[in-house]
């Protein structure tokens, strides 16, 4: 007899679906794919980061044995890609960057093509380049990049995202408080472990492009390679093998990815190309480096008023998904906390540095920072207490914010509550005066947690099946990027149809079989991909409901689905779920038990002034976290870290604490040891031996609360997670070392040497 | 034409996952491009080739190496376990890759199979300690930390693969 | 990359090697690490690299005591100076440093002998072994030995005493001269994280005392900061004789700049000359702080 119960899969620990093949060298990444007759390429870049090309000479690199082609940009009839088209794929005349491509080798060992790549001669007329958005602004700068559309007044602008609510003037005349800033945040990378990468093979017969790639967005990948090689898009197949990897850096299309498909087209053969590490450092995305300039009020109680925000964002030479972060940036300055008047405008500058990409959190955590370390500000001059003022201001349930973001639900509150009494926030005061400081601070975050929709469509289709066995396969258009997606899905299924997770198969990573998805972005793929496989779960239940009525003889359609049968409740009889699929199939009418689903949010898309309620759900976070600094070096450490986030609901504790101490380990690198180092234009630090990940000695206690305010928007009351954890802390960690040390943080990194400046700076 | 040095190759003959391997090596041959490109052992990652990574660990004589700076040569006579020897014939996993899906330890897997060697290698370290011992000796939560510490990881923040190897290092008898 | 190579089985088949290469281009590898790297970047046509490595040699490779010595054979792994007994007892400067070399992997194949021949400013084990004031036996290609203090050795940036056709053969340390409870001996590092560093600045330490806090002998050295590891030769003398826990302040700081004037730091990616002296001076202050608060 069946019992209808309470969730029997979603909320446990369940290990990662895929996780097998993951731990025992099994699964195949980009770099272990080996196709008969494949070749190697390699790229050829710029020397110099703003330079005119005088001539390029590949003739000794043709004659070196092994080599099988070489183009340069006048070898190829292609598009410029970027979501602008303001980048050739290969730069003809003229480069302004250091990752600036300018040949490509394909060769028939990896040696041959290195070897071919140091040949070619290139003769350069150097420039004085631009390495400063100020200075890319000034009237008497040369425009950098050739291809823009001139909708801005300025040469350099590439993007200018403006918006208000509220009237800051009226705002400002209630304010008893003011505090205005500059915040300099830097340039960091993703660091994934496994490097960019790309196989491509162009069948000659049939015209057809099949690209091994790792990307998070596969169909918009499929149309912007389409577009650049003048192609068809279903004439390119993408296949995505186990990414190393994402964190946002495969959301573009980069030139290495045409590159390799041109070198195919050419060759008819596959073609590889595999990053080194010191190119992933100098040729893959970053994060925006930002100057924000903030100044903001509160009144006599402690009311956020207003907020003025101007941002300048280093775009690079050219211009990727990155430079449209300022759809979350604005977020999070006019809706994170009550605030009565924002005024923002971003200014996305181009100059010779590389460009920026998209990067977990998604300019979120530059705004957070800038935004947390003003409240403490504020709250110093009130003289009122750090935990109070955010506690006054915070976002509640049902708030329509300025925007128009609308919090069906919200754990804002629970978030800082939880927090400021686990970590006993108020009575950790800062009282010692030796070697050792310690400190704590607090900061929250406003993230999209049900997508986010910026493009036509942002949604998910799924194709689900269960075959004359009982098993189950979920074609979905979403993919696994590490996150564990193929697992949330796996216990929705096992969840719903009443089928053991060993029983269910998860399809995709080929554009020619799965539905169409926006892509891995946002954190939206649980809620998204979810909702769109509850919806086709629903569908075919639906028609085995009608097979199990018929099969009982009887009106009643309320089935109960567990351990492989269905039934009504309590009642005698039951079927197993292999039988009924296979009476659909073999009895007349024949049917397959089948379904397919396209989930669209019930997000808005945001109006000319950016209002609208832009994503399905949104999700909040808080975090308390405590440093020890020694003032003799300047080192911060990290002693415990408290998140409290709303989830919405847990789906799967075990990948949900996977992805909470990722994203804070990330965050801690942002706040005190990561960093891109530049002078003019070329990248000094790109290894991991002064490129600073954290590693395992340097993790912190991590105490994580989940709050569940269960959304009606997502699966089962679940929002998005991925980003989230990252973008306070950051924050947080500056205002722990503020707390610490009463110095100034206008920047980060934190490192040694900053913090030890600071402090002699106040002396 | 480009004068390619081809140097004399070198006979070694090493075990590598208790299989007898001979072969003839390039003087400059990396123990990893061997075992990627030459015998096909995949699951050994390249992730930085410059030993910062821990993705190429794999063992010799049971200890952890980075095999992107090891030189090919030096594996003659030597036992190499690499992350495909530690599944058993019949499909059973190894009890440290078991703890990592267990606890959640991996994510994009790709520092996986070095964290792995490295977890292993410090189990083959106690049990050589211990080796006759009454008193067995297990490492604490932050020696473990302290032999990871040439592991990068970008997905997990590394606490659940610090979890995994406590369980098997010091919760298992 | 690209060289040939030879792989001599014991320390004469090295000498005969050595001889037979008078004239010629090699490099000395023992665990490569640096090695690899180095040639990675810098590919050098026709070398020839003498691995070491597989030579079997009891002495070369393993520590062992001898006459009131510690006899560390050129060849140890720096893993088994971390866990060799006599070294764990008697130089926990040596110890520590080791132990915070790179990463577990690394200390599996480098040895001692590289570390010290690489002569990296900022050389961990040498900046140890400096305190220690070890000393380095060396054998030429005819078989002749000669010894040298490693105070002595360093003669520019990555410029050793080291002649072409000699090979470092071990390293000594004669036993404190004091019960280890009256020794304070230990490794300061300095970088952003916690491991996998390339010191910013480090400091060696190896104060022996008598029953009364007397310092009876000091060895002092920092790296990261000068061209090469330095002595602090007026910073030991200036605690000779002093009990250790009645220092004041002032003595404190003096005792600091005794080490400080020895600096000549640069700037570069990893930090400025600023902040290499205003850490090397605190971390000289805190190993006189700290030992009055831990006894």
């Amino acid at each position: 007899m069946l019992k209808k119960r309470k969730l029997n899969i979603i909320g446990t620990p369940v290990p990662k679906h895929d996780g097998k093949i993951r731990v025992s060298g099994q699964a195949v990444y980009g770099h272990d794919i080996n196709l008969t007759g494949m070749l190697y390429g390699a790229i050829l870049r710029t020397e110099h980061p703003s330079a005119i090309i005088e001539k390029i000479d590949i003739s000794e690199a043709l004659k070196l044995e092994g080599v099988e082609c070489i183009i340069t940009a006048d070898d190829i009839d292609v598009n410029n890609i970027s979501y602008k088209r303001d980048h050739p794929i290969l730069k003809k005349g003229e480069v302004n960057c250091i990752r600036d491509e300018i040949a490509a080798v394909a060769a028939t060992s990896k040696e041959v093509a290195q070897n071919a790549i140091k040949l070619i001669r290139v003769e350069y007329k150097i420039r004085k380049g631009i390495y400063d958005p100020i200075e890319a602004l000034e009237e008497s700068s040369p425009q950098i990049n050739k291809f823009i559309s001139g909708k801005y007044k300025n040469k350099n602008t590439a993007e200018v995202f403006k918006y208000s609510h509220g009237n800051i003037e009226e705002e400002k005349k209630k304010s008893i408080v003011n505090v205005s800033r500059r915040f300099t945040l830097p340039r960091v990378t993703h660091a994934c472990m496994g490097t960019s990468n790309i196989t491509a093979h162009f069948d000659k017969l049939s015209g057809k492009l099949v690209l091994y790639s790792s990307t998070q967005v596969p169909f918009l990948y499929q149309r912007d390679m389409a577009h650049a090689l003048k192609m068809n898009p279903s004439d390119i197949r993408i296949i995505q093998p186990v990414i190393g990897g994402g964190f946002g850096s495969k959301l573009d299309m980069y030139p290495f990815e045409p590159i390799c498909a041109l070198l195919s087209i050419k060759t008819g053969k596959p073609v590889q190309i595999i990053y080194s590490r010191q190119e992933e450092f100098i040729a893959s995305p970053t994060r925006q480096p930002m100057i924000i300039d903030i100044a903001c009020g509160a009144d006599k109680d402690g009311n956020f008023t207003y907020r003025d925000i101007k941002i300048i964002k280093d775009n690079g030479a050219y211009t990727s998904w990155g430079a449209t972060t300022p759809f979350v940036i604005m977020q999070a300055f006019s809706s994170l906390y009550q605030v009565k008047a924002c005024k923002f405008e971003a200014t996305a500058v181009y100059t010779n540095n590389v460009f920026a990409g998209s990067f977990r959190g998604y300019g979120n955590p530059q705004a957070t920072f800038a935004l947390e370390r003003i409240i403490d500000l504020l709250a110093d001059k009130l003289k009122i207490s750090k935990a109070e003022i955010r506690l006054k201001n915070a976002n509640y349930k049902n708030e329509i914010t300025g925007q128009g973001l609308h919090y069906e639900t919200c754990g804002h509150i629970e978030c800082l509550e939880k927090v400021i009494s686990e970590s006993n926030f108020y009575n950790k005061k800062n009282t010692e005066n030796g070697r050792f400081r310690k400190g704590i601070g607090l900061a929250s975050m406003l993230h999209v947690g049900g997508g986010a929709k910026i493009y036509r469509s942002d949604g998910c289709g799924t194709t689900l099946k269960i075959d004359p066995y009982g098993y189950c396969t979920i074609i979905t258009g979403s993919n696994e990027i590490g996150q564990g997606s193929e697992t949330v899905l796996a216990m929705i299924a096992s969840e719903e149809l009443g089928i053991e997770l060993s029983k269910i198969k998860v399809i995709n990573t080929d554009t020619d079989i799965k539905p169409w998805d926006v892509g891995v972005h946002a954190s939206r793929t649980s809620f998204v991909a979810g909702n769109s496989l509850l919806g086709a779960i629903n569908i075919l239940k639906d028609k085995l409901n009608n097979k199990a009525k018929q099969l009982l003889n009887t009106e009643n359609s309320d089935f109960i689905y567990q351990n492989g049968m269905i039934a009504i409740e309590n009642a005698n009889e039951a079927l197993a779920l292999d039988k009924v699929v296979r009476e659909m199939h073999f009895s007349e009418p024949s049917e397959l038990a089948i379904a397919s689903y396209f989930y669209e949010p019930l997000s808005q898309f945001q109006n000319k002034e950016f209002k609208g309620n832009v994503s399905g759900t949104y999700a909040f976070a808080s975090q308390a976290i405590e440093v020890k600094v020694d003032t003799y070096t300047g080192n911060i450490e990290i002693t415990n870290v408290h998140t409290a986030q709303d989830v919405g609901k847990v789906l799967n504790p075990l990948l949900l604490d996977g992805q909470i101490h990722g994203g804070i380990l990330q965050g801690i690198g942002y706040a005190i040891s990561e960093e891109m180092i530049y002078e003019e234009g070329k990248l000094l630090n790109p290894n991991f031996h002064n490129y600073k990940l954290l590693t395992a000695s340097d993790v912190p206690n991590i105490h994580f609360y989940p709050i569940e305010t269960n959304d009606k928007q997502g699966p089962y009351g679940a929002k998005g997670v991925g980003e989230a954890p990252l973008i306070p802390t950051a924050a947080a960690i500056a205002n722990a070392v503020c707390d610490a040390l009463d110095i100034e943080v206008l920047e980060l990194p934190l490192t040694p040497e900053r913090v030890l400046k600071a402090i002699n700076f106040k002396k | 034409m480009q004068k390619t040095e081809v140097s004399k190759k070198i006979k070694i003959s090493f075990e590598l996952n208790n299989r007898k391997i001979n072969m003839d090596v390039k003087p400059s041959s990396l123990l990893l491009d061997i075992l990627r490109d030459e015998l096909g052992m995949k699951g050994t990652k390249p992730g930085c080739n410059e030993g910062e990574c821990g993705a190429c660990t794999v063992l010799i004589n049971g200890n952890a190496i980075n095999s992107c700076l090891y030189l090919a040569v030096n594996a003659n006579g030597k036992e190499i376990t690499t992350i495909e020897g530690l599944v058993k014939n019949d499909g059973t996993l190894d009890h440290v890759q078991k703890a990592i899906i267990d606890n959640g330890a991996v994510q994009c897997g790709f520092c996986t199979s070095g964290m792995i060697m490295s977890i292993k290698s410090i189990e083959n370290y106690y049990l050589s300690q211990n080796n006759n011992v009454k008193n067995k000796k297990k490492p604490n939560k932050e020696e473990i930390k302290k032999w990871l510490e040439g592991n990068l990881c970008r997905c997990t923040g590394y606490i659940k693969i610090i979890d995994a190897a406590e369980k098997v290092l010091i919760n298992e008898e | 990359m690209n060289f040939n190579i030879e792989i001599p089985a014991s320390k004469n088949e090295l000498i005969e090697l050595l001889s037979e290469y008078k004239n010629k281009k090699y490099r000395i590898g023992a665990g490569c690490t640096d090695l690899i790297m180095e040639l990675r970047k810098k590919p050098e046509d026709d070398l020839t690299v003498i691995n070491i490595s597989q030579i079997n040699d009891e002495d070369f490779n393993n520590i062992k005591l001898s006459n009131n010595k510690i006899v560390i054979g050129a060849n140890t792994n720096v893993v088994k100076i971390c866990t060799n007994n006599e070294v764990v007892t008697n130089f926990p400067t040596l110890k520590e440093a080791a132990q915070n070399l790179a990463s577990n992997q690394i200390r599996q194949v480098a040895t001692i002998g590289g570390n010290i021949c690489t002569a990296s400013p900022s050389g961990d084990l040498i900046c140890a072994l400096m305190a220690l004031k070890a000393n380095l036996e060396i054998i030429d290609f005819a078989g002749n030995k000669r010894s040298v203090s490693i105070l002595e050795f360093y003669k520019g940036v990555r410029i050793t005493d080291l002649k072409k056709s000699e090979f470092l053969s071990s390293i000594e340390i004669d036993l404190n001269k004091v019960n280890p409870k009256n020794m304070y001996s230990g490794f300061i590092k300095i970088g952003t994280r916690k491991s996998m560093e390339c010191s910013v600045v480090s400091l060696a330490y190896h104060i022996q005392l008598n029953e009364n806090y007397k310092v009876i002998s000091a060895g002092l050295a920092f790296g990261a900061s000068a061209p090469t590891v330095i002595f602090a030769y007026d910073a030991c003398d200036f605690l000779i004789n002093k009990n250790i826990t009645e220092l004041k302040n002032n003595e404190i700081d003096e005792f600091a700049n005794h080490i400080l004037k020895y600096a000549s730091p640069i700037d570069d990616l990893r930090a400025t000359a600023w902040y290499r002296k205003q850490v090397l001076f605190n971390i000289s202050k805190s190993i006189l702080e700290e030992f009055s608060k831990t006894n």
